[in-house]
């Protein structure tokens, strides 16, 4: 896994998309974006907003320890060489509100 | 292993004999280890037993063909897979390791205690336990320790020590199997496991006896 | 089907062991593949050696098994299974420190992005803590 402190801050695309499901980024979702972060070779990291610290997006026990509520923004960032993508499919599916 | 014929066929009888004897005992006492099992656990043990040793009788020719400690090891393995339960592996675990501790029938009780002290500990290791936790390892702990001290009349010995360490299971409080969940409620019955362990004991001194 | 890490789930019970593969497989999808073993022949709470060892010969991979397991002697007989798989294939199988369900399907979304059993495990052990 991808260290993001050995990371300038001018390498990560980031993306913004905000959380749909009324019970907000609950377990389903979140096993839903971590698969996805996962096939991705960039580091993803994800953040609900007003949250100080990144999470590894590949991590399902981070993403799910951070009980994002409805309505809030979920930031996304990624780095590497399909980091563009990755931002990309995560925010398109935060904003599908995750298939469900 | 002896080419000599009548070894072999006293090997054969006395592996049909001990599977004959057991298997007796554990069938006329079943509903007692279910009732045992009933006040502390689910009230199986009489059952299963039952299943794994008919499994056990129904095998006994192709068993009984077998080399003593390959014997063993088969029994062993027919009762994991048909007993079910915790006493299937814990039973199953004893006799694969007694039957790994050698090809050949003993011929001495320092061999029997070799094999005792396998099958004891294979069952502390699968069972994650020791003694006075209420279960068989407090009727196979102290047989095997007696006989390991050479007495006199070996069958007497063991025979007494099951029985007398059977009813010291029973102020005992369960930590290990289902019981464990009763807590201080355990306390007040016998251990199903140690009573059937104490019943094969009874069954193996007959045959040893008879022969 | 892509080879990835199997899970098996070991439960006393029979519905508890299929509720929670059922779940394994909504949340998580197909691309993990989920066995169950539990309760005894006769419909009663237990678990049975041979049946998780059936289990886990349906999933097994060269990749690695995770096994799930609910109380003691689900543990023991889980345990006893993995011995007594043939050829070799327990050096391949790992129970993990993990409550069933939680466990499961943290294990399964690891597993899922073709992690190493190793990985599943620290995952699914993380778990709550």
């Amino acid at each position: 896994m991808t260290d993001p402190i050995t990371h300038d801050a001018a390498d990560w695309v980031a993306g913004d998309a905000v959380i749909l499901d009324p019970t907000g980024l609950h377990a389903r979702p979140a096993v839903k974006l971590t698969k996805l972060a996962k096939t991705f070779a960039a580091a993803v990291e994800v953040r609900a907003d007003g949250d100080e610290r990144w999470v590894n997006a590949k991590s399902p026990n981070s993403v799910m320890k951070m009980k994002a509520a409805h309505g809030v923004p979920l930031h996304i960032r990624a780095n590497g060489d399909d980091a563009a993508d990755a931002v990309a499919a995560l925010v398109a599916l935060v904003e599908r509100n995750f298939d469900v | 292993m002896t080419t000599e014929p009548s070894e072999v066929a006293s090997g054969d009888a006395l592996v049909t004999a001990l599977i004959g004897a057991v298997h007796d005992t554990i069938l006329a006492h079943r509903d007692e280890l279910c009732d045992l099992d009933r006040a502390i656990g689910d009230a199986d043990h009489g059952h299963n037993m039952a299943r794994g040793f008919e499994a056990v009788a129904a095998a006994s020719d192709e068993i009984a063909a077998l080399p003593f400690g390959k014997a063993l090891q088969k029994i062993g393995t027919t009762l994991v897979m048909k007993v079910g339960g915790a006493s299937g592996p814990l039973y199953g675990s004893a006799l694969m390791a007694a039957g790994k501790a050698g090809e050949d029938a003993p011929t001495s009780l320092v061999e029997v205690v070799a094999r005792l002290e396998a099958a004891v500990d294979a069952v502390k290791q699968r069972g994650k336990s020791d003694v006075g936790a209420k279960t068989m390892l407090d009727v196979l702990v102290p047989v095997t320790e007696a006989l390991k001290a050479g007495p006199a009349d070996p069958l007497a010995t063991a025979r007494g020590t099951a029985a007398e360490a059977l009813e010291a299971t029973r102020p005992m409080v369960a930590t290990k199997g289902r019981a464990a969940f009763l807590g201080e409620r355990s306390a007040g019955h016998l251990d199903p496991g140690a009573r059937s362990s104490e019943l094969i004991i009874d069954a193996v001194c007959d045959v040893v006896e008879g022969r | 089907m892509s080879d990835n890490v199997a899970i098996v789930i070991v439960s006393h019970s029979r519905d508890v062991a299929k509720g929670a593969a059922d779940m394994v497989h909504q949340m998580v999808g197909e691309e993990v593949r989920v066995a169950y073993a539990g309760g005894t022949e006769d419909g009663g709470l237990g678990t049975d050696v041979a049946a998780i060892m059936a289990a886990i010969e349906t999933v097994w991979t060269e990749k690695g098994v995770a096994v799930l397991v609910d109380l003691g002697g689900a543990e023991t007989n889980s345990e006893m299974a993995i011995e007594m798989l043939p050829d070799g294939k327990g050096e391949k199988v790992q129970i993990l420190d993990a409550p069933v369900v939680e466990g499961a399907v943290m294990a399964a979304t690891e597993a899922a992005g073709g992690s190493s059993l190793a990985e599943v495990r620290a995952t699914a052990e993380d778990f709550g803590s």
